[in-house]
């Protein structure tokens, strides 16, 4: 069976793609799916840092597309789990080195050799973003509970759709259980009220992200925090497991009912 | 009758719907057809909207609504405003019609049964009716009212030709900003939305909300 290319995508900068994209990477990995994570943000590339796999580049995916270098020469294998590879952006490239066609194409030689290929998407809604959702069978959306970012979420969500894409799934990311206690943030209900799409996850605002991602040890290869155990259970999901949400404090019984009512449709 | 626009260059898309039309029995299904245009997020310019009009022309068809990117949206707008309007659209559109009984508003209506969201943008020159909700950012455009049955949050302006006795309604009604011909109100800064139907209209030179209790 040919595997899944999921693109993750936000809209708007600094809600946590390159994150999530190697956090889920990560966890769908450590449940022995092979996975391939491909950096879409050409000349901004991050994932390799978050995923402590920078000092080992060689090729690239501009290098790919242009025939300088075969797939499996680009593709850098994970230290840590063998079942995860990254191919990294250019860096000293734009984002017009590569388009939409050449993404399908990169991505149906991925899919054979993968159970899941997760393309971490530029931010913006530009060139970058449209060829990081060309090859896409599935689409999540990251978003914030901030007002900007629910606006941006609901713009890349409408032009999923208008590309035909299947409706996107939303993870609510850097959640803070406190500040929506007080009233101070928006909830889980509020973002959802708004973009009406699958919820397939929460993560909850967490220190240890920081430190993680600049040491490149991304938090899902253990289940110690709150924020790797919370990708975990997306990868989870995504693999087709029922796993009940998690509250954080949050008002518990509307939020459960809340998720069942968008898993329902 | 909606057509909506898929993948490829323009002029291939053209030649592939110039087929469709002249298949054999289709001239005279299509005759007289007002064509709804979604275009998803692709943008198209002044003259491709254009050669859309000419070539619905030939089949007797009248372009009278488009869906997708504000740009599109624009184009559209502008193609009208130079293009020769067919005879039927050109009473609509500049109100010169002097029958009063035909307004915009009772002549035709645009369903749309989807989410408008952020950045999507509704212009039809007769009512708009949306069965979903209208997200912050979007913005719906109608020369009639506008009805939507769902949460309405976004720009609205109603009888935007400039007719003040249009109409606004919504089951949460709680847009950014509201017009009404040439009338604007801006959501107060913070009072919550009200959990029933609300519906605005233009009473003294004054646009006013209240609760919706038939139309």
């Amino acid at each position: 069976m040919p595997g899944r290319v999921i693109t993750i995508t936000s809209g708007k900068g600094g809600v946590g793609k390159t994150t999530a994209t190697a956090n889920i990477g990560v966890a769908l990995a450590r449940r022995g799916q092979r996975v391939a994570c491909v950096d879409a943000d050409i000349g901004l590339r991050n994932l390799d840092v978050v995923m402590g796999l920078e000092n080992r580049i060689v090729y690239d995916l501009v290098d790919v597309v242009e025939g300088r270098a075969r797939l499996r020469q680009a593709l850098i294998k994970d230290k840590r789990l063998p079942e995860l590879q990254l191919l990294p952006a250019a860096q000293t490239r734009e984002k017009s080195a590569v388009n939409g066609k050449q993404m399908i194409r990169l991505c149906d030689e991925l899919k054979k050799e993968f159970d899941f290929v997760l393309i971490d998407s530029p931010a913006g809604i530009e060139l970058g973003f449209k060829n990081a959702l060309a090859p896409a069978d599935q689409v999540l959306i990251i978003v914030t509970p901030e007002v900007s970012a629910v606006r941006d979420a609901d713009r890349v969500i409408g032009l999923a759709e208008a590309s035909e894409k299947p409706s996107p799934k939303l993870i609510i990311n850097r959640l803070r259980p406190a500040m929506v206690r007080r009233g101070e943030m928006m909830d889980t209900a509020d973002v959802l009220e708004v973009l009406a799409i699958e919820l397939i996850g929460i993560v909850p605002e967490d220190e240890t992200i920081i430190t993680s991602t600049n040491k490149g040890q991304p938090v899902a290869l253990e289940d110690r925090t709150a924020a790797g155990a919370a990708f975990t259970r997306i990868a989870q999901r995504l693999l087709g497991e029922d796993v009940p949400f998690q509250t954080f404090d949050e008002s518990a019984g509307l939020l459960d009912r809340l998720a069942r009512l968008f898993r329902s449709q | 009758m909606a057509i909506t626009l898929g993948e490829g260059a323009w002029h291939d898309i053209l030649n592939e719907l110039a087929t469709q039309l002249n298949r054999p029995g289709a001239q005279s299904f299509f005759h007289g057809a007002r064509v709804f245009l979604e275009t998803g997020d692709r943008a198209f310019d002044v003259l491709q909207i254009e050669e859309l009009i000419a070539l619905l022309a030939q089949h007797e068809m009248t372009l009278t609504a488009v869906s997708g990117e504000t740009r599109t949206q624009d184009a559209f707008e502008q193609a009208r405003a130079t293009m020769p309007a067919p005879p039927e659209s050109l009473a609509l559109e500049t109100g010169e019609s002097p029958a009063p009984t035909t307004t915009p508003k009772e002549a035709h209506a645009l369903l749309v049964q989807r989410t408008v969201r952020s950045g999507q943008t509704c212009q039809y020159a007769g009512t708009i009716v949306i069965i979903g909700d209208v997200n912050p950012g979007a913005q719906v455009v109608a020369e009639g009212d506008v009805i939507v049955w769902g949460k309405l949050r976004g720009v609205v302006h109603a009888g935007a030709a400039g007719d003040a006795n249009a109409m606004v309604g919504a089951l949460i009604l709680a847009p950014t900003q509201l017009r009404i011909g040439e009338h604007i109100a801006r959501a107060p800064d913070e009072k919550r939305a009200r959990q029933f139907p609300e519906v605005a209209r233009v009473r003294d030179g004054r646009i006013v909300v209240e609760p919706w209790i038939g139309m």
